[in-house]
This record gives structure tokens, C-alpha cells and sequence, in this order.
């Protein structure tokens, strides 16, 4: 308290100071008046300062050990039916249900990486167009707040590739938060969620990707489904694909209706050859393909913004 | 980019419905953003001559009697001689023309995609001379944005238009224009020309057509103008000097014209919708200096080319007037060694060709894909050119498409000389790949001589011996060099949708943990009446400032959005602090809401791959209006209650904690959660006065912090199950001490007399003078006690 009233009394003296500037000069006025109000300036700001840390030294010490204050009732929860979980978050578990009940393992997504693995891994080459199809956000450093779960791949085949010597295959699933540089409208967000799959054995083939794909969505949406495919591309997988589903009647869709899901392909030989995996023994395919659009689908939602929205209103829906 | 329909079954035989063949296109070739339908646009509109031309006095304005055939419409009346009236603004209108007539009734083509389409009418003009619709300029007919006259059709074109004639005939304009996705063509500049599209088209539809134009070149350049150029920039230089010989005419509307517009672009004047017209048809961008300036510039009195990166400082004034500044990625196309043009993506205003341009210098080139990428982001232009150069256009074609702009230029320019600079002339690329691997790799059962016939419709030149084929890709596709760049060529052109899905069979999976944990504290925490929400990793340095944090132990965005997205989060409560004050508003009288999520900060430093730690939090926040009562029980009660479901055990410490997370909470009125190994899980408690009102909220607001990872070294380890007998009691103690610290005695004393007891909390009373508390808690032993035990504790 004691420095706040100094700090008062400071001010005041420059205040008084001030009313001095008409025995100034008038060419000296402006500067006169500049350095007084800047001195004002940096008072008023420790002032808050101030004020702020008497607020928090006003705080009442409580005892942190007890289940509840002096004379004050017990605490109680919430009655079950105020919870809600986010759709977003109970539909990547679905997914990740689905792909578990197929085989995969799941691996979560990093959130902040580097260049190697968001590009340099997946055989991108330095410089090239294609990077910036994907309007990456970066931070001082160069690193790269993800644009795909692809990202994850370099990595998931440096870890599973012991399963191969073994007789085994890769399978594994990576779902993740990513981040694009956007405008956000009703169908676009800068921050949505990907799952990445990612398949490798002695003898896969597109046949089997194509397989994959159709029974997750078929499991996802509960009944037969007509896919599409049309080319792609992406310097990951050779070929690269684009895969579709038409919207299901249920959903509201006509026929003829598609919708592009997901980018898919079988993993480029160099691809594998970075992550130590012989690509004359081994060929993959690997997919990347949006969360929210899924969600959205399956619950009629039109606007993507509501997800990371906050609002109660929306999120006690679930 | 924008195909026409027409023009690819110009080229090729396309036996399928326009249907089909989009759906095919969009199935093995490219993604289609869009159709634009145009078979109506050119409704009502027909080709006329002009019999009788005259000037209305004192004004600009033509009365002209036009011969429309045989063409009768609804509401025009002929004259005695069987012809329709109409007033005329343009200056070139004269007797015996033919002309683009649009009738009453008809919809201006350039209005076509307006709000409101502009339908052109029947009127008087100054009162008394009636006029029967208009005669068109190229301006009203879409295909030029230049406003100065109507538009003459040649009467000795190709398609011998008559009067009465439907224009749309006359110019294949009954179309569909498909709007391609660029993006998806980033691999195939070979694709950015009309003819290598429709030999795409071609290939999928199984056939060959084989008229297909190819651009080498028989010429043996003369070399007579000196071309230096760093091969690391640009592989490929060729430069035709051409000399004036007679004018251009440029009097008729042309299906060059139509083509430009159909493309996309306008015309500009016939040099340039030369350049332009080459390019729209083979992918390789050209431009034309004024050959005269270009020497000038240089100083001697030839012309010398050189192809340099741009030295730090340079400045060019482009074609359009703008002045840029140079950076040394840029590449620039000099006069000896002065700037005149930026190299694929625009010309220099310096060497401009103009109406006195007597001797031009045609440029054809490949550049460095790279360096124009950056040129393209630093100087903003995103040309029809650079994004064809972009893509990187392969360099065997620049002679022969040059060649092809110089006799296209021939009526008023005639060849000078031909230069080229290609000092090492691309490798041919062979891959050789065996039926199997294609097959295998694929899931299919191709045939050898399906696979031979579908790859040559695209023209790869294919030997085959015993299953093996050795295939020489292309000149102009520069993306083929491994046997899966191949096999992908046959599922695509074959239709990956004729690829056969089946499932793999192999082994399960393993569960994942930290999943399973997380699904377990959301289910336990909707039980508690909780919110679950999602917020942005990115958060603004306000906000991190308002929650005592460190802007500096946030990772910075530089291209962020906006300042409210500029930094990486370090902890999940400030979010939910931002998310409670909103939810106050709407209003919610009483929440509590909860986000799982990874966060990261700067002081954590670098895992083993050299990227950032990151932990993975679970932030907390209960907020109520017009609570009186303390809110730090009620999220220690969460906390704890989610704790024991997860069977860990733990004790509320004192505040030291300094870390991000704990730099919202107030010390007095928070605790650290410690594990029974020591180590700090959390933080739980209420936040700093200056905290919550920074977020505006009310008084009862508390929440807490969790480290997941640790959680999980802990959670859900096997729990002892008791069956055994219970003897309850309550007891009450006055203490001055703190409950911790009562529990703490109660336990002790238990222990040593060998028993074990479960203590819940009852009451804590204190009468408003009194120093002692009473604190009432209930016990339940697992043993039979005597009443000596009992009289221990309340003795305590």
C-alpha cells in the first residue's frame, strides 16, 4: 500500500510539473509535454502493477489439507446429467475402436515438429511447390505446429520396422491435432484433427489399402457404402489416390453424391529407404484423412467452428 | 485451369457422353473443381451482314438494315426487303460486313454469370429510329475486355458463316469449361497444355489418337545471338529473332480469340496472343522482347542474352508498371548484363513490344522450378506462365514451340535467325518393371498386354521380354523415374476403381495406454457432471500475460493468423479461464469444464530427436455466480474423487511449485499434488485475485492442472480388495491444527496400535471467536477395535 501512495504522490508532482509548460518556450512545448506524459505513463503502469500485487496479497490464507472451510458444508460434484463429452474427442475413439478391432495400434500425434519429419522424411524435396500446398504454420525456431499426421509416419516406421524381421506387418493408426494457415469459415479451421494409418508387409497391395478403407467406413457409418477413388497426389505415396464414399441416404445424400475423405497411396520407396525399411522386401500404403468432416457428416453438423468453440450450449448437446 | 470440352474432342476421339468423360477425368486423371455449362450462353445470337450502313447526322450513331437469313424472331419486323433494323455505335460498322447479331430477347453473353443478366430489348433510339437488339463487339460476346468495336467474322472462314447462321455453330461455343484443380496437377506441367490434357484423355478412355502434335525440332540453330546461361538456373535457352515484313492484321474475330477466353485469358494484341495461344496449347510459357530496345540497352550492336540470378539490390520495372526490387534467388533475363525482364514470370517494361516494334526477340525457356517458386511468393505474381514454369516444364520442347509462335507470326514477321542454348539435352529416362511387380503391388490380375497397350496410348515406348518391360517414359514426363511411378500409371489410366479391395489378414494390435487413460477420466469426469471442450493450441500473449505466464517460455508463430493465435499454449487452464468467462456470459450460472490436450514449453528444452518435449495436461475449471462458499474444496473434491477412481493416492501440499501451470493459481489458496514417491502430479486451487479478474470472472472460481504422463506411470494399479468385517465410527476433535495434520496424528496413533482405518471428513465447525476447530470425520476400521482406541483419538 505504501507504494502505491508513493507512486501517487509522484504522479501528482508530475501533474503539477505539466501545469508548468506555459512558462515554456513554445518551440520547446511539444518535446516538454512528450517527456512529462511518457514519465505519467510509466507511473500509471507501475500503478497497476502495484494494485495488482496488493490484490493478490489481499488473498486469505485457507488451510489447502481439509475437505472444506470452517462452518461451510461439504463440497458435492455435479448431478451425472450437467457432464457432456466433446463429440470431436468421443469419435476419435470410435475411429481408434474400429482400427484397434481391425488391428491397428494407435499412436498419438505430435502437436509441435520439425521440418525433417513434417517434410524431409516424406520425401519431399527442399523447396519443392508441393510444400506449400500445405500452408504450414512456424515458430521462431523452424519448427512447424503440423499440417498432417503424415509427420508421424517417419517415425512409426522407425519404431515398428523390428515387427517386420519378425515375420510380422506394420499397422498402426495415428490420430492427431494439425494446423493449417487458413481463413475459418463454416467449412474451414486452422486447428482440426487427422488420423494417419499406416500399413507395411512383404506383400500388400493398393487391392488391400482399397479393402481397409472400405470396411472402416462401412464400420464407421454402420452399413454398405459405395467408394470412389481418383488420382492424387503426394510426394509420400506412389501412386497416390483420393478416396471416396457416397454421402449414405441415411445422411441426407442423393446418389452420385461423393465426398472425398481421405488422401491415400502406396508409401514411396524412399520413404521406406529413410526409415530403414528395404523397399524391394517391404511395400506399405499409408492415408491421412480429416476427423471433423467425418463428425460432421455423422451428426448433420454445418459449421466447423462450433468444435473448438467453448460454448455449453453446443458441447451439452453430447 | 480451364479445358475446354470442345477443344479436347477436337483433338481426340472422345466416344463417351461429356457425362462420363468428367467423371472419368475426375476418376484416373484430375481432380474437377467445377463445370461451367455455356451450351446457352451464345442462345440467340447469330451471324448477320450488314446491307445497309447509314450515319444518323450529328451523331456517332449507324442505322443499319442487316440481313439476319432466314431467322425469324418472335417481335422483329422486316422491311419490304426482308431485313431488320438496328442503330449501330461502333465505328467500324460498314455496308457488306458480317457481324454477331444479338437478338431481342437474348441475354448479353458477357452478363451470363451476373446477379442480374442483362437481356437485350427492342428500342427507339433519339426518339424515332427503332432498333432491333445489337450488334456485338468481342467485349459483349466474353471474349475481350476492350470496349471499341463491333466484331467482324471472316466470311472466308472455315466454316463458310452465312447470315441467319447460329454464331454458336460457327465457333464450337455450345461448351463446357472445366475448372481443374491446379494443386492436383503440381507433378504433370505436361498437363498445363490442351495437348498433352487431351492425350491424358485419350489414355484413359484405353485409346490412342494419334494425330497428337509434338514440339521437336529438325532446325539447326544458327546461333548467331550469344546466349550464356548458368545451367543450375536454367537447362534450356532458345531465342528466334524475327523481322517485320508486313502488319499484322488484326481485323476479324478469330477462333484464337475464342480459345484464349475459353482459356481464361483476354487478348492483348497479336505478338502477345500468339505467346499466349502456344502456350495454352503445349505448356511452355513464351514472351517477346522488342528486339531494337533489347540491343539498345545492351550497348553493342547485337543482341547478347545472358540468364543470371539477380545480384542483391537490382531493381526492374515490369510490364505492368510496378517497380520491384530484386532479391539473388530471383532470376533475371539480361541485355548484356542489364535487367530486363524477371525469367518466367514477367517481362520488363524496357523491352516491351509495342505498335512501332520492328524486330522481335522470342524467348523460350525452362528455369529452375525453385527459384521461380520463391520469385512467385516474394514478388506476388502468380502469372499464367510461372505457374506453368512452376511446375516445371520439361526442356525438349522449347525450340519446336517457338518455332511453331514464329509461323504462327508469319503474315508480318519473318525469321531471322535461331539460337539455343542447351548445353547437356536430357537423358531419356528407361524403367524397367515386370508384370508381376505391377500386379503385386496393385492387387490386380493385368494381363502383359493390357499394360503394353495402356502405357503406350500415352506414348512410353515399351520391349518386352518374358514379363520384364523396359520402358522409355516421355520427354515431357518428368515425373517417371522409379518402376512404382509406372505401376502407378497403369492402375490410374486402368481406374483404381477397378482395383479389387480385400483385407489383409495379420496380427492384433496392442492396446494403447495413454488412450485408455484418457478415455477413463473423460467417462469419470461427464459422471462428475463435467464439460468436456476443445480449445486452440494457439493462444495470444494476452492471455498468457493475463494468467501470470511467460510470453518467452512460449513457442512464437511468425506467420500466426492474428495475434490472438501467436503463441503455443503452456498449460490447459488459461483456455478454460478464457472459455468460463464466455460461458458466464451466456449466461451459465454454474460449470465445470475440462480439456485433454498436449502442451509445450520453451523451458523443457529438446527430447532425443531433437524436437521439443511436449507433455500431455488435463486443465480444470469450476466457476459459479453467487457462491459465497470457498471454491478450492469444491476442485480439490474433483481432483481427488478422480484420483482415487484411478486408484492413486496422493497428498495436497503447500504451493512451491513455480512452473507455468502453477503461475495462475494463488499460493494461499492452492496446494501441489504430490504423489506417495514425491512427485508433483499437479496443481489444484483458486487463481490469483488479479488472474480472475483479468478474465472478468466471479468470485467461486477455482481449478486444477494434471500431468498425464505421470498420472500414467501410476494409474489403475491393482487395488487390494477387503471383504473383511467393518467397525464404523464418528469421531470429533477440537485442534488448532490443520486437518491434514490431524489425519496425519489419527493415522499414526492407528498404526501404532496395529490397526488400519478409512477417514472421510464429516464437519469442520468453528464458532466465530474460537481459536479450535471441531473437525468431525468418520471411520471405518478393518479390524474389531475396543473403546480405549476410540478415547486415544479424541484425546488427540
Amino acid at each position: 500500500m505504501e507504494e502505491i501512495q508513493k507512486l501517487k504522490q509522484e504522479l501528482k508532482k508530475v501533474n503539477a510539473e505539466y501545469a508548468g509548460i506555459r512558462d515554456i518556450p513554445a518551440e520547446e512545448r511539444a518535446e516538454f509535454g512528450r517527456k512529462i506524459n511518457q514519465r505519467k505513463q510509466e507511473i500509471l503502469a507501475k500503478i497497476v502493477e502495484a494494485e495488482k500485487a496488493a490484490l493478490d496479497t489481499d488473498a486469505e490464507p485457507i488451510d489447502i489439507t481439509a475437505p472444506t472451510a470452517p462452518n461451510e458444508p461439504l463440497p458435492e460434484l455435479y448431478p451425472q446429467n450437467q457432464g457432456s463429452l466433446h463429440p470431436l474427442m468421443t469419435e476419435l475413439d470410435r475411429v481408434t475402436e474400429i482400427y484397434q478391432m481391425m488391428g491397428f495400434d494407435v499412436v498419438e500425434a505430435r502437436q509441435l515438429d520439425d521440418e525433417y519429419h513434417m517434410f524431409d522424411s516424406l520425401n519431399f524435396a527442399k523447396e519443392h511447390p508441393a510444400r506449400d500446398g500445405y500452408d504450414t504454420f512456424r515458430t521462431e525456431e523452424g519448427l512447424i505446429p503440423p499440417a498432417h499426421t503424415s509427420t508421424m509416419q517417419h517415425r512409426v516406421l522407425k519404431a515398428y520396422k523390428d515387427k517386420l524381421e519378425k515375420g510380422e506387418n506394420i499397422a498402426v493408426v495415428v490420430p492427431g491435432r494439425v494446423y493449417r494457415n487458413e481463413d475459418v469459415d463454416a467449412t474451414h479451421e486452422h486447428t482440426f484433427y487427422q488420423c494417419e494409418g499406416v500399413y507395411v508387409s512383404c506383400d500388400c497391395t493398393m487391392g488391400q489399402m482399397l479393402g481397409i478403407l472400405r470396411e472402416f467406413f462401412e464400420k464407421y457409418y454402420e452399413q454398405k457404402l459405395n467408394i470412389r477413388t481418383q488420382p492424387g497426389y503426394f510426394p509420400f505415396t506412389e501412386p497416390s489416390l483420393e478416396f471416396m464414399i457416397e454421402k449414405p441416404k441415411s445422411l441426407g445424400g442423393k446418389k452420385g453424391d461423393f465426398l472425398e475423405m481421405l488422401g491415400c497411396g502406396m508409401i514411396h520407396p524412399n520413404v521406406l529407404k529413410m526409415a530403414g525399411i528395404d523397399p524391394t522386401k517391404y511395400h506399405g500404403f499409408a492415408w491421412g484423412g480429416g476427423i471433423d468432416r467425418l463428425v460432421m457428416l455423422r451428426y448433420g453438423l454445418k459449421d466447423v467452428r462450433y468444435f473448438e468453440s467453448g460454448n455449453l450450449n453446443f458441447l451439452k448437446e453430447f | 485451369m480451364k479445358i475446354s470440352v470442345n477443344e479436347l474432342r477436337d483433338i481426340t476421339t472422345i466416344p463417351v457422353s461429356n457425362e462420363e468423360l468428367i467423371r472419368l477425368i475426375g476418376a484416373r486423371l484430375v481432380e474437377v473443381e467445377g463445370v461451367i455449362d455455356e451450351t446457352h450462353k451464345y442462345d440467340n445470337i447469330y451471324i448477320v451482314r450488314v446491307e445497309k450502313a447509314e450515319k444518323i447526322p450529328d451523331t456517332h450513331l449507324t442505322l443499319c438494315q442487316i440481313n439476319v437469313g432466314n431467322k425469324d424472331i418472335k417481335g422483329v419486323e422486316k422491311n419490304a426487303d426482308g431485313l431488320v433494323q438496328v442503330v449501330c455505335g461502333a465505328p467500324n460498322v460498314r455496308e457488306g460486313m458480317l457481324a454477331v447479331w444479338i437478338a431481342p430477347g437474348a441475354v448479353v453473353p458477357a452478363s451470363v454469370h451476373e446477379d442480374v443478366p442483362f437481356v437485350i430489348g427492342k428500342r427507339k433510339m433519339l426518339g424515332k429510329y427503332e432498333s432491333n437488339g445489337m450488334l456485338a463487339g468481342a467485349d459483349e460476346l466474353d471474349f475481350d475486355d476492350k470496349h471499341e468495336k463491333i466484331a467482324e467474322i471472316d466470311p472466308n472462314d472455315g466454316m463458310d458463316p452465312k447470315p441467319g447462321d447460329e454464331f454458336a455453330d460457327i465457333f464450337e461455343l455450345k461448351d463446357l469449361i472445366l475448372e481443374i484443380e491446379n494443386k492436383s496437377l503440381t507433378h504433370r506441367p505436361d498437363c498445363f497444355g490442351v495437348e498433352g490434357f487431351a492425350r491424358e484423355v485419350a489414355g484413359i478412355l484405353g485409346d490412342y489418337y494419334g494425330g497428337y502434335n509434338h514440339f521437336y525440332s529438325a532446325t539447326k540453330p544458327d546461333n548467331k545471338v550469344k546466349i550464356e546461361i548458368d545451367e543450375n538456373i536454367c537447362s534450356r535457352y532458345t531465342a528466334i529473332v524475327l523481322e517485320k515484313h508486313g502488319e499484322l492484321k488484326k481485323k476479324y474475330l478469330t477462333w484464337r480469340d475464342v480459345f484464349l477466353s475459353k482459356s481464361g485469358m483476354r487478348p492483348v494484341d497479336p505478338i502477345v496472343d500468339a505467346t499466349n495461344f502456344w502456350m495454352l496449347q503445349t505448356g511452355q510459357p513464351l514472351h517477346a522482347f522488342d528486339y531494337d530496345k533489347f540491343v539498345a540497352i545492351g550497348g553493342k550492336d547485337k543482341p547478347e542474352i545472358k540468364v543470371r540470378l539477380a545480384r542483391k539490390g537490382e531493381k526492374l520495372v515490369l510490364l505492368d508498371d510496378k517497380e520491384i526490387e530484386l532479391n539473388e534467388n530471383d532470376i533475371v533475363i539480361c541485355s548484356c548484363d542489364t535487367p530486363v525482364a524477371l525469367a518466367g514470370a514477367m517481362g520488363g517494361k524496357s523491352t516491351m513490344i509495342d505498335e512501332n516494334t520492328k524486330n522481335i526477340i522470342l524467348e523460350s525457356a525452362t528455369f529452375s522450378l525453385y527459384n521461380l517458386r520463391k520469385t512467385q511468393m516474394a514478388h506476388g505474381i502468380f502469372s499464367e506462365a510461372i505457374t506453368r514454369f512452376t511446375k516445371g516444364q520439361p526442356a525438349y520442347q522449347t525450340l519446336g514451340v517457338a518455332e511453331c509462335c514464329a509461323e504462327g507470326l508469319s503474315d508480318g514477321f519473318k525469321v531471322v535467325s535461331v539460337s539455343d542454348a542447351y548445353p547437356n539435352p536430357t537423358k531419356e529416362i528407361v524403367v524397367k518393371v515386370t508384370t508381376d511387380e505391377i500386379n503385386s503391388l496393385l492387387g490386380t490380375n493385368y494381363d502383359e498386354k493390357l499394360i503394353i497397350t495402356t502405357l503406350e496410348n500415352v506414348e512410353f515406348e515399351i520391349k518386352s521380354s518374358n514379363g520384364e518391360l523396359e520402358i522409355r517414359v516421355p520427354d515431357w514426363r518428368m515425373d517417371i523415374h522409379i518402376k512404382e511411378d509406372i505401376i502407378e500409371e497403369v492402375g490410374r489410366l486402368l481406374g483404381y476403381d477397378n482395383i479389387p479391395p480385400v483385407l489383409p489378414l495379420h496380427q492384433t494390435a496392442e492396446p494403447n495406454k495413454m488412450l485408455k487413460l484418457k478415455k477413463q477420466i473423460r467417462d469419470i469426469m461427464r459422471r462428475f457432471g463435467a464439460n468436456e471442450m476443445l480449445t486452440y493450441s494457439f493462444v495470444s500473449g494476452k492471455l498468457l500475460e493475463r494468467s501470470s505466464q511467460d510470453t518467452k517460455n512460449s513457442y512464437k508463430i511468425v506467420n500466426s493468423i492474428s495475434p490472438e493465435l501467436q503463441y503455443i499454449r503452456q498449460s490447459i487452464v488459461p483456455s478454460l479461464l478464457e472459455k468460463a468467462y464466455m460461458n458466464q456470459k451466456i449466461p451459465f450460472d454454474k460449470f465445470a469444464i475440462f480439456e485433454i490436450n498436449k502442451v509445450y514449453q520453451k523451458e523443457w528444452g529438446m527430447d532425443e530427436e531433437d524436437v521439443p518435449v511436449e507433455r500431455m495436461q488435463m486443465g480444470f475449471v469450476i466457476a459459479e455466480r453467487k457462491n459465497k462458499t470457498t471454491a478450492y474444496y469444491k476442485a480439490k473434491k474433483y481432483v481427488e474423487e478422480l484420483l482415487s477412481e484411478l486408484n492413486i493416492k496422493v497428498a495436497f501440499k503447500i504451493l512451491k511449485d513455480t512452473s507455468a501451470a502453477s503461475k495462475p493459481f494463488e499460493k494461499k489458496r492452492s496446494a501441489e499434488i504430490v504423489t506417495e514417491d514425491g512427485v508433483i502430479i499437479g496443481v489444484v486451487g483458486e487463481f490469483k485475485n488479479s488472474v480472475r479478474q483479468n478474465f472478468k470472472l466471479d468470485e467461486y472460481l477455482a481449478g486444477f492442472e494434471l500431468n498425464l504422463d505421470e498420472i500414467l506411470k501410476r494409474a489403475n494399479q491393482r487395488k487390494e480388495i477387503y471383504f473383511g468385517e467393518v467397525e464404523k465410527r464418528d469421531l470429533t476433535v477440537k485442534t488448532t491444527k490443520t486437518y491434514g495434520e490431524l489425519i496425519e496424528k489419527i493415522n499414526k496413533t492407528l498404526a501404532k496400535n496395529n490397526l488400519v482405518a478409512e477417514i472421510t471428513p464429516l464437519a469442520i465447525y468453528q464458532p466465530g471467536d474460537a481459536k479450535e476447530k471441531s473437525i468431525s470425520v468418520h471411520l471405518e476400521f478393518r479390524q474389531k477395535i475396543d473403546g480405549e482406541i476410540m478415547q486415544e483419538l479424541e484425546a488427540l
